[in-house]
């Protein structure tokens, strides 16, 4: 690819668009700016711009486009496959300072965001005004924009879905710097092909997220979790179907192993309330009131039981809930802190082959010799599975973690699963995108962001654009 | 090993606020739960039986909605509460909680270990438990963070093994730990983080037999004189309540290092940390 | 002594209803036609002020009073542990001055151990007008029973009006034992105290968490104990002169007889877990080398503070991951907290914005860490840090 290289004269001239101390050179830029949070791969932009307004960026963006500058948009850089790093150099625009919230519409049932608004900060604004932003991914301080470029999942997707479930509109700056608005305030839209829904996990490779309006929810008054031990991996995730099947709407459904809340209690210097179990399902359920939450957990701690649960414990007070999710928003660091390297794969399968999957985990950690723990989002199939380096040299460590990964896209290929859930394709995971859905699909994709961005200057590299072209 | 463990209902949440202007108190709903506290003080407690065998109690005064704080106890897997309840004991402070208590607990049986948690988060005064020790007749032994040794009360033990039963804490003494070992029986407030409570069982919850709890009144206490209970029973008074002064205010501070260090000096010294 | 009073003919549904909402403790109840006040009544009164006028009213009850006369000076409960006289004893005589100047009540000053020849005299410098003194080798380790023995008999010897105890862990254990053996009042935690001129101490306490404060006394019971934290009111400055006396005091032997046996005494492992600590220096991403952290080490050290830091060090390996504030590390909610070149990223705000104080010391002048803070330094923190610890040794530390 042949992109212009930075010079000052470029520099002067992006200074006559935004302000001085908006703009950082090579040389000012952090270590931080060259990676994500996985980190793998390292590359650093020849220019940062914190970018503070739709006009600024377009502006931007015809200046790249006459002048064919790749630019990679960032939010918090929170991502784990390497999507906001500015392989090509060029522009990096961070977000982080369109973070206000524009509007609350409580007729309309929706909130008007500016892409860097953390998660964090939309999740509490919602709380403060009784309403509930139910996407809620692990990663708080992520940014709005970063989570509709990915289309996160979270806890809540059992009963909630996902974030493109609750995009109403975006305001987006296409790469040739043209301005369009996509969507609207409305609940029905019949008009033509979504662009809107492309731009959802886009990644940033079609077009900038300047604006989001979101839909919110009534916030439910009372929420109690139930943390259900079970003998065994196995006997806990194949109680997942039984529980949906009985139509009890749990928020969340999450399964954990004894060995990662280990190093949770490790990580935290705090123990866990339950820990004689080998493996634990945490169900959430949410309601108007105490009474409703609690016929609708009882059904389901019920069938629990019946379903060779060893018991049903009950998180049901902050201090209750903070001891039990404290730990389970710190198994990513508990994990990364337990071994010297990692690497993670967020597969999807349908729900009812959850079991069978962590199963095959299993049996490929013991194949290939090579430790791989996991938990994950059991209620939606999104897994987080992790493979750790340890102690093995550079060369077996490629070479395992390779296989490992080569093995379980397969297996998750057969059993209709998908290579990402929530966390993306980005530059890491191309390969196996390709794999799974194949080159027809590949070619539409392609075909789509040939519209979007014929010079490939957007986020190049990433999502389809690395694997042909 | 016969435990009893003193629990208390408080308010769901502590953001309360005076309203400035009319003096009342304004809450965020009138929810209530299990003293945060409590819960290390039940965790020891159903430890203790573990290893050592025998029953855990639970005890607490309120009103008669304080009976689900018993409860929860007995889901976490207490054997049997005891409510404290009558409006002869309204207006208790210290004092007269602590003196009710002692009676309702002599009331409950006789234990060789009696548990309280450091404080409540209600009133924050950490005094019931050695009041209560005092009215019992018994020492006491606050913020223990670990219990050492037990002997005497090994399991089926009791009646069979004679001797004097003991038991060895170890408490927290602000700038040094205090290994004690003192004769059953006694009386110990468990610190915070001394454990990680374990979670209420829905299958306890659906076993629970109703009965298994108890209710008293100041007819069933050995001393019915009404003078010591209740807000007769309170030496102290509430003459009035206010919000506090909030010190919102906000400094930022420019100017050379020598000035800054100056002021920083200044900020460190009107706030006691040097 | 008051009583609340219920006007029966007053109650109705409107009325029980307004009185209901305005109980803070949710001790009224209104059942079958009959309000009622339960043992969640904390004599608050503003049922009674606030409340539909006349439901609710205060009847004063002829109590069985006291002679105040009889019980005069406020006493300090001078502890010493471990061979030093706790510092909250010295803050507790400055207030223990005023309080008693109300009235010219003497100050006194009552310490347990053994061996406290110079710790008696050391008191002396500190305007106190008596000490005294309980010297036995029982007495030398906190035992529950010889301590409230002792207590007990200088209370029966001395009859004082006051009694100030530090509320530290001893004093908080001890005070209470006391307290309920003269069937008295003690009030924990004071923050504020003032003697009024029939001799009743007002004893102002924060409750709920700080959100609200009581102002309490003890109107019918002498004495009147309280407790006080650790820095809470100012020591008053030591004079080169002694002034007043010290009196030895005796016990009978029974008196420190106890089955308690004190095993060991263990000096505290310096905590390592930062949330639990109470002085913190955060460093970030504004200190440019590992080597300079022996620069802030040394200010951590004068100030007694734990050190912790923000992601970018812990992934930088300088150090362990148990030291970060943040949302992916620890919640800190020390009494002070000291910012080093931290620009204040969310992430990190999340984990230490509960801080009682928080101190900032950063170059730019629009970090966000000077939007939580509650004092902000704009400057570079290689001049600021080592000028405050040369000016700490320089007699300022403790």
């Amino acid at each position: 690819m042949n992109y212009h290289k930075m010079d000052q004269e470029d520099i002067l001239a992006l200074k006559q668009i935004v302000e001085e101390k908006n703009l950082l050179t090579r040389e000012q830029i952090g270590e931080d700016y060259c990676h994500d949070e996985l980190g793998g791969i390292s590359s650093y932009p020849d220019v940062l711009i914190r970018a503070g307004s739709t006009g600024e960026i377009s502006a931007i963006m015809k200046y790249s486009y006459d002048k064919n500058i790749p630019v990679v948009v960032r939010g918090s850089g929170t991502g784990l496959v390497g999507a906001a790093v500015a392989l090509y150099g060029g522009i990096m625009l961070e977000t982080t300072q369109m973070n206000h919230i524009l509007e609350l519409d409580e007729e309309n049932l929706t909130v008007t965001v500016e892409p860097g608004v953390l998660l964090m900060e939309l999740a509490q604004f919602a709380q403060d005004h009784d309403f509930l932003y139910p996407p809620d991914p692990g990663e708080k301080s992520a940014t709005i924009g970063g989570n509709i470029s990915t289309n996160a999942g979270g806890m809540r997707a059992v009963k909630y879905g996902v974030t493109r479930d609750y995009v109403r509109a975006l305001t987006v700056v296409l790469p040739t710097g043209e301005i369009v608005e996509l969507g609207g305030k409305i609940v029905k839209n019949s008009s033509g092909y979504s662009l809107k829904d492309l731009m959802i996990g886009s990644e940033g490779t079609l077009g900038i997220i300047t604006k989001a309006v979101l839909k919110l929810v009534p916030l439910p008054q009372k929420s109690i979790s139930l943390l259900i031990p079970y003998p065994s991996m196995e006997s806990a995730i194949e109680a997942v179907p039984e529980i949906i099947r009985s139509k009890s709407a749990p928020t969340a459904v999450e399964f954990m192993e004894r060995e990662t809340i280990l190093f949770a209690e490790e990580y935290l210097g705090k123990k866990f309330p339950d820990t004689q179990s080998d493996a634990y399902l945490l169900l959430t359920f949410d309601g108007s009131s105490l009474e409703q939450v609690e016929a609708e957990y009882d059904k389901t701690a019920k069938l629990c039981l019946s379903q060779g649960a060893l018991d049903v414990l009950l998180v049901d007070t902050d201090e209750r809930k903070d001891s039990v999710w404290s730990a389970r928003s710190a198994f990513l660091e508990a994990i990364k802190a337990s071994t010297t390297e990692m690497d993670e794969c967020d597969v999807v399968v349908p729900r009812n082959h959850v079991a069978e999957f962590i199963k095959y985990t299993h049996q490929l950690a013991r194949e290939i010799d090579i430790r791989i723990p996991s938990f994950g989002h059991a209620g939606d199939g999104n897994l987080h599975v992790y493979i750790c380096r340890d102690e093995l040299n550079e060369e077996e460590w490629k070479k395992k973690l390779a296989l490992a990964f080569d093995k379980m896209y397969e297996r998750a290929n057969e059993l209709g699963g998908a290579v990402s859930g929530e966390h993306g394709i980005g530059y890491a995971k191309q390969a196996f995108l390709e794999q799974q859905v194949g080159k027809t699909q590949i070619r539409l994709m392609q075909g789509i962001k040939q519209v979007f961005d014929p010079k490939g200057l957007l986020n190049p590299g990433k999502v389809v654009c690395g694997a042909s072209k | 090993m016969k435990i009893l463990v003193c629990i208390k209902q408080v308010p769901g949440t502590s953001n309360v606020e005076v309203d400035e202007k009319t003096g009342v108190l304004k809450r965020d709903g009138v929810e209530s739960k299990m003293n945060p506290f409590d819960l290390y003080a039940i965790e020891q407690a159903l430890c203790l039986r573990e290893a050592y065998g025998g029953k855990v109690d639970v005890i607490t005064m309120g009103p008669p909605q304080a009976k689900s704080v018993l409860l929860e106890a007995v889901y976490m897997g207490a054997d049997n509460g005891g409510l404290i309840s009558d409006r002869k004991f309204a207006g208790a402070d210290v004092v007269a909680t602590s003196y009710t208590l002692s009676q309702g607990i002599r009331k409950m049986g006789e234990y060789d270990l009696i548990l309280c948690g450091k404080q409540t988060t209600d009133g924050d005064t950490a005094q019931v438990g050695p009041e209560t020790a005092e009215f019992l007749g018994m020492d006491h032994m606050a913020n223990v963070q670990r219990i050492l040794a037990v002997k005497g009360c090994e399991i089926g033990g009791g009646n069979t093994v004679t001797g004097e039963k003991t038991i060895t804490v170890e408490a927290n003494m602000d700038r040094y730990l205090q290994q004690v070992k003192m004769v059953l029986p006694c009386l110990l407030t468990i610190d915070k983080d001394a454990n990680t409570p374990r979670l209420p069982s829905y299958r306890r919850k659906m076993a629970a037999d109703e009965n298994c709890i108890q209710t008293f009144s100041i007819q069933d206490f050995a001393d019915q004189d009404e003078n010591n209970y209740g807000l007769a029973g309170s030496p102290t008074q509430v003459e009035r309540i206010f919000p506090p002064q909030k010190n919102t205010s906000k400094e930022i501070f420019e100017g050379d290092a020598d000035l800054l260090t100056t002021t920083f000096v200044r900020i460190l010294g009107g706030k006691k940390f040097i | 002594m008051q009583t609340l009073h219920i006007h029966e003919e007053l109650v109705n549904e409107q009325t029980a209803g307004q009185l209901m909402t305005t109980c803070p403790f949710g001790a009224i109840s209104y059942e079958n036609g009959k309000l009622d006040i339960s043992a969640g009544c904390k004599m608050c009164k503003l049922c009674v002020k606030k409340g539909p006028q006349g439901v609710i009213t205060l009847e004063e009850q002829k109590s069985g009073g006291i002679d105040k006369s009889l019980w005069n000076g406020v006493t300090v409960f001078a502890e010493y542990e471990q061979g030093r006289i706790h510092p909250v004893v010295f803050e507790l005589i400055g207030k223990a001055r005023e309080l008693a100047a109300v009235n010219a009540h003497p100050v006194y000053a009552v310490i347990l151990g053994s061996q406290l020849n110079d710790a008696a005299q050391e008191l002396l410098h500190y305007g106190v007008d008596e000490v005294f003194v309980y010297d036995r080798p029982e007495l030398s380790d906190f035992r529950i029973g010889p301590y409230a023995n002792a207590l007990e008999d200088f209370v029966k010897q001395v009859h004082p009006s006051a009694v100030l105890v530090g509320a530290t862990n001893l004093g908080r254990s001890l005070a209470p034992k006391v307290a309920a053996r003269f069937r008295t009042g003690l009030t924990a935690d004071c923050t504020i105290l003032q003697m009024k001129d029939n001799t009743d101490l007002v004893q102002i306490r924060p409750a709920f968490g700080g959100n609200i404060m009581a102002q309490i006394v003890t109107p019918n019971a002498r004495p009147q104990f309280c407790t006080v934290r650790y820095k809470i009111f100012s020591a008053p400055k030591r004079q080169e002169q002694a002034g007043g006396k010290v009196t030895r005091m005796q016990l009978p032997d029974s008196a420190v007889e106890t089955d308690t046996e004190v095993l060991q005494v263990i000096e505290k492992p310096k905590e390592i877990d930062i949330s639990e600590a109470e002085v913190i220096v955060a460093a970030g991403r504004g200190v440019k080398s590992p080597k300079d952290m022996e620069m802030i080490e040394e200010l951590c050290e004068l100030l007694g503070a734990h050190m912790a830091c923000t992601r970018p060090l812990i992934e930088a390996g300088w150090f362990d991951a148990k030291h970060q504030i943040g949302l992916s590390g620890r919640t800190v909610k020390p009494k002070l907290i000291i910012t080093l070149g931290i620009s204040g990223s969310v992430q990190f705000v999340a984990g230490m914005k509960g801080s009682d104080c928080i101190i900032a010391v950063n170059q730019d002048p629009n970090a966000s860490i000077f939007d939580v803070a509650h004092y902000g330094l704009v400057g570079d923190l290689y001049e600021i840090v080592p000028k405050l610890t040369e000016q700490l040794k320089g007699g300022h530390g403790r």
